[in-house]
């Protein structure tokens, strides 16, 4: 089975074929025989050519965070359309990196801004970030006023950029 | 003795308080926030009252609130903790004039503390060195400068008052905070410049353009001592905590005893810190902050007058526990312990574990905790304030949990620390567990070169931690292939697939060999 995973800007596919627990595993164009032996719904121990490694594993959705060895990796299942479209384009909506209150709302709908300029400056455990425009544009909206408190991922303000990319993309 | 505890504070320092309250046979009572009804320091307390909505200053800054919580609840003693009002010399008076006990120092203690330039005066005159400083260069004495910049008279005077403390130097905001008004100074060319931008930074931060000079300690460690005092005079120290492994002024890394200190210096500072703490007639347990110069020599930063986030490591080397230390002085008892029973043993390191991510500036990261293990073992302790499926919320600090070890030697505690922190799994939310992972096992680390600049000249770069990155695609990869709807035909019907993290039915028990 040839599983398609995003970690970072990297794609990969990977092959899996199952023998009962024991499982040959693709990686990078390296043949890996792996053995499974389930803990629980989170926890289960790999035995990698030989090797023993407990992992962990969370899922939400298409994605799974992986925890070995003190490390963690987050893992978005791909679909082969996806794969093509590598490319990275900028967002023309600004969202909320993490759940927190708008401190000040920098920009109104109508500014121009230009690429690296403030938008709005958003606080969370006393820390203050700032959330800027990737590229040259246009404000289209501001959904959020000061002091409100909005939820990660939640959308603050719109762009239109000067050089739109287009959806065939 | 009092027989019940409020504790004014929340996450692991609070329970890490329950449990020593637990443990002398007294009762708990919590405070919560709205957002802290489901947190774990509410559930292991005897009492818990909610004292207001989520933000800081509505909730657990408001003293009213804690007052009327302590007295609905008759609890007749007050910790607390750190942070928060730990060292608000309003709330101490409050609590005391409310017939209550402040477990802490006086209230004028900490308002003399509390005062940075107050205090380097009070503990410079009982003979504790304090960084060289010229608190008015200009002679203005608190009145304000013209806003047109030092004239050739003033540059005159400073650098006079430059040249008599030495370069380099550091030009600070008499009001300031948080490097505004900052500068640098490495010689008598800058100077002028410098004091000017510093002004001008700091009337516009302040509204003030007071400025004094103060000689700037490059490349020093932080290293403090740990004090403990009590109603009747009696003072003893606990040895030297070494904290400068920090990110954004704020300490990641504690240990004990600190590689740069070795006998001869740690009786100096030690007596210093004693001295210190005696100068403001001090009680309970505090700590005295030192910056310590490459050449040995040490200054006094400043004297926290509450029980301090890294104060386990003192306990894990000196088996003396701290907080029950606080409670007995508080009640009123003689200090039990003479300076020469006090023998550390080993060493020790703390971790803090925090939802941060350090590969984006150690920003914040909130999120709700999906799996947690945390590791165990001999010389291992963890103070959490954590649980799985608890939500950190985002109102307040983002310190989930303190690792903390104990080995015979330095390197022992930190392999130890290492295996300690390759055990832990917390998923969900990010933390700082790979990177500390990358400091514990840097050359430099390793070799006791700290100093404050250390993540800045060593791993300001840093992206990540992925030795182990072949096994977590397979493992993503097999959890995947074993979810897929081929895979799971057998089960679609199994209602346990429902649930939305447990598309995982047929990772079952029982299923191995």
């Amino acid at each position: 089975m040839r599983i398609p995973l995003r970690h970072k800007q990297s794609h990969l596919v990977v092959d899996v074929h199952s023998e009962g627990n024991t499982y040959r595993v693709n990686v990078d164009g390296e043949e890996h025989v792996v053995e499974v032996h389930i803990l629980d719904d989170t926890n289960a121990v790999l035995v990698v050519d030989g090797q023993c490694q407990r992992v962990a594993i969370a899922r939400d959705g298409k994605q799974r965070q992986v925890a070995v060895a003190g490390e963690v990796y987050t893992f978005s299942a791909e679909s082969g359309a996806a794969m093509e479209n590598v490319a990275s384009v900028a967002s023309p909506e600004i969202s909320a990196p993490m759940p927190g209150k708008v401190l000040q709302v920098l920009v109104r709908p109508g500014d121009l801004v230009e690429p690296g300029d403030a938008l709005l400056l958003l606080e969370a455990m006393k820390m203050e970030s700032r959330l800027t425009a990737e590229a040259g544009g246009t404000v289209a909206e501001v959904r959020v006023g000061d002091g409100d408190m909005v939820v990660g991922g939640q959308v603050l303000i719109v762009l239109t950029y000067d050089d739109a990319p287009s959806e065939a993309n | 003795m009092f027989r019940r505890v409020l504790i004014a504070n929340r996450g692991e320092i609070a329970v890490r308080i329950m449990r020593a309250c637990r443990e002398l046979g007294l009762e708990t009572v919590a405070v919560y926030s709205e957002a802290d009804a489901c947190a774990p320091h509410v559930a292991q307390a005897d009492r818990a009252v909610c004292i207001g909505p989520p933000p800081s200053n509505e909730s657990y800054l408001n003293i009213p609130r804690l007052i009327d919580a302590a007295q609905a609840a008759r609890a007749e003693a007050v910790h607390p903790g750190y942070g928060f009002l730990a060292e608000n010399a309003a709330f101490a008076r409050a609590v005391e004039d409310a017939g209550l006990v402040f477990i802490g120092p006086r209230p004028d203690a900490i308002a003399a503390m509390g005062d940075k330039t107050l205090a380097r005066r009070t503990v410079a005159a009982a003979g504790v060195p304090v960084v060289p400083a010229d608190d008015d260069p200009l002679g203005y004495a608190g009145s304000h400068r013209p806003e047109t910049g030092a004239t050739s008279e003033e540059a005159t005077l400073l650098v006079a008052a430059a040249t008599r403390l030495g370069y380099p130097l550091l030009i600070k905001a008499a009001a300031g905070g948080g490097g505004k008004g900052m500068r640098v100074v490495r010689d008598a060319a800058q100077l002028r410049d410098a004091f000017n931008a510093a002004a001008r930074e700091a009337r516009g931060a302040f509204g003030d353009d007071r400025l004094f000079l103060e000689r700037y300690v490059e490349r020093p460690r932080h290293v403090e001592v740990q004090v403990l005092a009590d109603h009747h005079g009696n003072v003893v120290h606990l040895g030297e905590r070494e904290c400068s492994i920090q990110r954004r002024h704020q300490k990641l890394i504690e240990e004990t005893p600190s590689p740069a200190v070795d006998a001869t210096l740690r009786k100096r500072m030690t007596d210093a810190a004693v001295a210190a703490a005696r100068s403001v007639g001090y009680r309970s347990a505090g700590t005295v902050e030192f910056l310590l110069a490459p050449d040995g020599a040490f200054y006094f930063l400043e004297m926290n007058t509450r029980l301090q986030v890294e104060h386990p490591v003192t306990e894990l080397v000196t088996g003396i526990d701290l907080v029950h230390a606080q409670l007995r002085i508080a009640a009123g008892e003689h200090l039990w312990l003479q300076q020469e029973d006090i023998i550390a043993r080993g060493h020790a390191f703390e971790c803090r574990i925090c939802a941060e991510d350090p590969a984006q500036e150690f920003l914040p990261r909130p999120g709700k905790i999906v799996a947690l293990h945390e590791p165990q073992g001999p010389g291992v302790r963890v103070d959490s304030g954590i649980a799985q499926g608890y939500v950190v919320p985002l109102y307040y600090d983002p310190l989930l949990a303190k690792l903390c070890v104990w080995g015979e030697s330095r390197d022992a505690a930190r392999r130890r620390m290492i295996a300690a922190l390759k055990d832990y799994v917390v998923l969900g939310c990010a933390t700082g567990i790979p990177f500390l992972l990358d400091v514990l096992e840097h050359p430099a680390f390793v070799g006791g070169e700290t100093h404050t600049h250390f993540i800045e000249d060593y791993l300001r770069t840093w992206t990540g931690r992925e030795h182990c990155r072949t096994v977590a695609v397979i493992a993503a990869a097999v959890d995947t292939a074993r979810q897929r709807p081929t895979a799971r035909a057998n089960h679609h019907n199994d209602s346990v697939l429902q649930s939305p993290w447990t598309t995982l039915g047929h990772w079952r028990l029982g299923e191995r060999g």
